[in-house]
């Protein structure tokens, strides 16, 4: 736009008003036009208007980009050219790199550019000298070139310039505020996460470390490389959020580079908020995984995955979740070692479908609800306390039944315990079962990348990966039970009661972590619902051990009675289930953090007249973080809290807790981020304090703007 | 972090779970169509394609010859900076002088810019005083995707055995200002001698820069 540039550089408003007429008929000329005039308005912007001797501020080139043309970022992609300014400055001005805002995939027929449409602001930190004299004005020179394409491309040129005051303290600009907000917002922030690949002949795959993201919530996923040839700019970039990342697989490019150099870049992450999205960048550089991770440090194909998968499935075998159930097996293999060979066998073979059957059920369940969009994973089931209460139960039950306490006669076959101990195959079908829920909270060596991969792929490939996992599991026992175990026992005799009485209590220890886990998940509360469900069961079981032989009225009675037991603890199980999270114990709070909030919190602080600013968060949300990040842990964010003495309460969505959810809705909103400030309420009169809703995409400026209006409203 | 996530992630977490396929990413968009790109040290993909001299020209007609494939659009101002300095001429002489041969290939599609008939072509060829041995049409972008070729100009240097050494930009000033063809770092030139006197291409991929191929 050279000519237009050079006078909207001229200082003062009359001078920027005529630059933006300009700008607007030269909008319409374009637009009226086919192909006339130049495609990108450029002008030299600054946050400020009058620049302080010694400070540091941002300039920007800002590019207005005609309809369906677009210009580029540092990596053009497939084919383009960065934009470049070179500054022509007053003496002892220093102009920093070009500070790139991410940018977009723009495809182009078989192609694919990185660049920006619509609007731009290309930002440079700009330094002023020391001994800069206020009252003078100064202009910045530049001479800045892009290429500008449609589908055909055309470079451009302008020389630009800009005339700024100098004065003893810096002002603002406040024209083009909301734009500098908008474009420092777009820069890429350093990832707040580690991330590191493994590469192919083929392709690259970028794990970045960012567990507990919501994936339901993320809309897009793009990495751009800082470089061309890293890899193929148009292939499909496949990406998951797994629970503990993200994992993206890309093609690998043209050029070929040695597997130690790390992989920069920016990942572009789109993040839906209530029905709109937001776009958070973060500058990636990616190291070579660790040989620990995946071997070779090469990226898994099928075979190698459940090679993995059955490896790691051996190896669950000796993991304390699957060990007590073991002992079970363990105990009938010795029952059966007196038995024909063919009847071990058969139990291990029915052992081993069990566990195929289940394994294949839950990854089923797990594929099919994923599908849906829950955010689930592998070990789902043992995240709904319910379950885990009834898998406490059961083990206990079993441990009751190994210590002698209550005999298995078959008779009460709905007792979990019991179906799993009986002397038919269905009882070993059933074991295998057992064992298969018990042990996918566990991880094992090698488990971890092959489960990675094949919550990564199609449904058959996963089910591959999920069975040879179970195949694993029940490999050792199965391979005993083809061995004729009387060679290898001692003769039957007491020695095997006194094993089977030991053996409970790895299924004690079981309990007693199951409880433990419990406690995280719901609290004092429910670990006492679930104490009180054991002893029912111990009840239960007592109940029904010393009403065998009795009349079969009694019988009937203490089964009954044992029945009511078990339905009771259950229901406690189900009752401390719902206790709800638990409240964030002392000790959550750390250093400069804000506190916990609460409901009652909240009411305590306004009714003593203090103002309080409320952020609405959740370990899985993006935004929320960066938010965080980039405005609310900002030191003039703390200090203006601190110097209003307002309040700063966090309140953790994370697992979605129902008074939170209820605030969230008054305020219309159905998910975090959501930032409230309420200002002081005066006196018990109407129209005192309505609470301030911030955007949920936050800056510095915006805390500091609204922190500032309830100050201000104060004072009136 | 609070004790809810440490539970999850000790328990859970660790199962290395809870996936879901995030957004589509990239389901906006096809991938390339199955672009068999030609790779650097593997051997150059052959290819027939009529010559604006009406005879067909085929790659395997220059077996044991060093071939260099030049693509082009002379209304690209990338192209325009090599063509109107002199610089893309002064490379096709020194080329084929050597005993090279030179292919200036066109992938524009009928109706997109670059798009010539072969007559056109041949003016062009006459009044830039240009000097390939032939320039071919490749309306249909075959010849183009076969070898990757993303941009013009998109240079690919092919040795005596027909393996591809070289491919990308003619140099490393990846900009359309004609005062960058001074002092620019040759990647063509460097190729062409290398494989000339026997020695392994130094640079052999590089990022071709300038428009895109307007491909169909």
């Amino acid at each position: 736009m050279g000519p237009d540039g050079r006078r909207a550089g001229r200082s003062g408003a009359i001078a920027m008003a005529v630059a933006l007429a300009l700008l607007l008929a030269a909008g319409v000329r374009i637009a009226g036009a086919d192909g006339a005039g130049p495609r990108v308005q450029a002008q030299l912007v600054s946050e400020l208007a009058t620049i302080e001797p010694g400070g540091s501020f941002w300039v920007a080139l800002r590019q207005v980009i005609a309809p369906r043309w677009h210009t580029y970022w540092e990596n053009p992609g497939d084919s383009g050219e960065p934009a470049t300014i070179d500054w022509s400055l007053p003496a002892g001005f220093e102009a920093g790199p070009i500070a790139w805002p991410h940018p977009e995939r723009i495809p182009i027929g078989p192609f694919m550019s990185y660049g920006y449409e619509g609007e731009v602001l290309l930002l440079t930190r700009m330094k002023a000298p020391a001994d800069l004299a206020p009252g003078r004005a100064v202009t910045l020179r530049a001479r800045a070139g892009w290429l500008v394409c449609e589908k055909e491309c055309i470079p451009e040129e302008a020389a630009v310039e800009l005339t700024l005051q100098v004065g003893p303290r810096a002002a603002r600009d406040s024209r083009w505020a909301d734009a500098f907000a908008r474009a420092i917002r777009a820069v890429p922030m350093p990832s707040p996460w580690p991330a590191e690949f493994t590469a192919t002949a083929a392709e690259i795959e970028i794990t970045v470390a960012a567990p507990g993201l919501a994936a339901d919530r993320v809309a897009d996923i793009w990495f751009y490389p800082r470089e061309w040839g890293v890899i193929d700019h148009v292939g499909l970039q496949r990406a998951v959020v797994l629970r503990d990342g993200i994992r993206l697989a890309v093609a690998r490019g043209a050029l070929s580079r040695t597997a130690e150099q790390p992989i920069e870049g920016v990942l572009v992450v789109k993040e839906r908020i209530d029905g709109s999205v937001t776009t958070q960048a973060f500058a990636i550089r990616a190291v070579p995984a660790g040989p620990a991770r995946l071997g070779a440090g090469s990226a898994l194909a099928l075979a190698q995955a459940a090679g993995l998968a059955l490896l790691g499935g051996v190896l669950l075998n000796l993991m304390p979740c699957v060990l007590p159930v073991l002992s079970v097996k363990a105990l009938s293999l010795v029952q059966h070692a007196g038995a024909a060979p063919w009847v071990a066998r058969a139990h291990g073979l029915a052992y081993t479908a069990g566990i195929l059957v289940s394994f294949g059920a839950l990854a089923g369940v797990l594929i099919a609800l994923r599908s849906a969009g829950e955010q689930i994973g592998w070990g789902f089931q043992l995240q709904s306390p319910i379950v885990v209460a009834v898998l406490a139960y059961l083990l206990f039950a079993m441990g009751l039944s190994l210590s002698g306490v209550m005999t298995i006669g078959g008779r009460i076959a709905g007792v979990g315990s019991g179906l799993a101990r009986r002397p038919g195959y269905a009882g070993s079908f059933f074991t295998g079962a057992l064992a298969t829920v018990a042990a996918t909270p566990c991880t094992a060596p090698f488990m971890g990348a092959a489960v990675g991969f094949a919550m990564t792929r199609p449904v058959g490939e996963a089910l591959a990966v999920f069975e040879a996992l179970g195949l694993g599991l029940a490999l050792p026992y199965l391979a005993l039970s083809f061995v004729p175990a009387h060679h290898l026992l001692p003769r039957p005799g007491p020695w095997m009661e006194r094993l089977k009485q030991f053996l409970a209590f790895p299924l004690y220890a079981s309990v007693a972590w199951l409880v433990w886990v419990l406690s995280q998940q719901v609290g004092p509360a429910g670990v006492a619902a679930a104490l009180a469900g054991l002893v029912l069961i111990a009840f239960g079981a007592w109940l029904h051990e010393v009403s065998r032989g009795a009349a079969p009225r009694w019988r009937r009675a203490a089964t009954a009675m044992a029945a009511l037991a078990v339905v009771a603890a259950v229901v406690a199980g189900q009752v401390g289930a719902s206790a709800g999270p638990r409240a964030p114990g002392p000790g959550v709070a750390r250093e400069t953090e804000p506190e916990a909030f609460s409901p009652a919190r909240l009411a305590e602080l306004r009714a003593q007249g203090v103002p309080v600013f409320v952020n609405f968060t959740a370990a899985w949300c993006i935004t929320c973080l960066v938010n965080e990040r980039v405005a609310l842990r900002s030191p003039a964010v703390a200090e203006a809290l601190a110097g209003q003495g307002i309040a700063y309460l966090k309140a953790d969505w994370t697992r979605r807790d129902p008074e939170i959810t209820r605030i969230l809705e008054s305020f219309g909103r159905s998910g975090v981020p959501l930032y409230v400030l309420y200002p002081p309420a005066r006196g018990t009169g109407a129209g005192s304090g309505e609470p301030a809703v911030l955007p949920a995409v936050l800056t510095e400026g915006v805390v500091l703007d609204a922190i500032a209006r309830i100050r201000s409203s104060a004072v009136q | 972090m609070t004790r809810p996530e440490l539970t999850r992630r000790v328990f859970l977490a660790r199962a290395a779970a809870g996936a879901v396929v995030a957004g589509a990413a990239g389901s906006a968009l096809s991938p390339r169509p199955a672009w068999a790109a030609a790779k650097v040290g593997a051997p150059a993909p052959a290819f027939t394609a009529p010559a604006t001299t009406g005879n067909p020209v085929s790659l395997g007609d220059y077996r044991g010859k060093i071939v260099v494939l030049e693509w082009t659009n002379h209304d690209c101002p990338y192209v325009r900076k090599h063509y109107e300095t002199g610089n893309m001429q002064a490379l096709q002489k020194e080329a084929t002088e050597q005993g090279a041969i030179w292919l200036t290939l066109i992938s524009s599609a009928p109706g997109e810019q670059g798009h010539v008939s072969p007559a056109q072509a041949n003016g062009l060829t006459t009044s830039r005083k240009a000097a390939p041995t032939a320039v071919l049409i490749d309306a249909k972008g075959t010849v183009g995707q076969a070898y990757g070729a993303t941009n013009t100009p998109h240079m690919y240097v092919i040795d005596t055995n027909g393996v591809l050494v070289y491919a990308g930009a003619i140099d490393d000033r990846p900009t359309s200002r004609r005062s960058d063809v001074q002092g620019a770092q040759n990647y063509v030139r460097e190729a062409l001698q290398a494989v000339a006197s026997g020695h392994p291409v130094k640079t052999a991929t590089t990022r071709a820069y300038g428009c895109t191929v307007k491909y169909l």
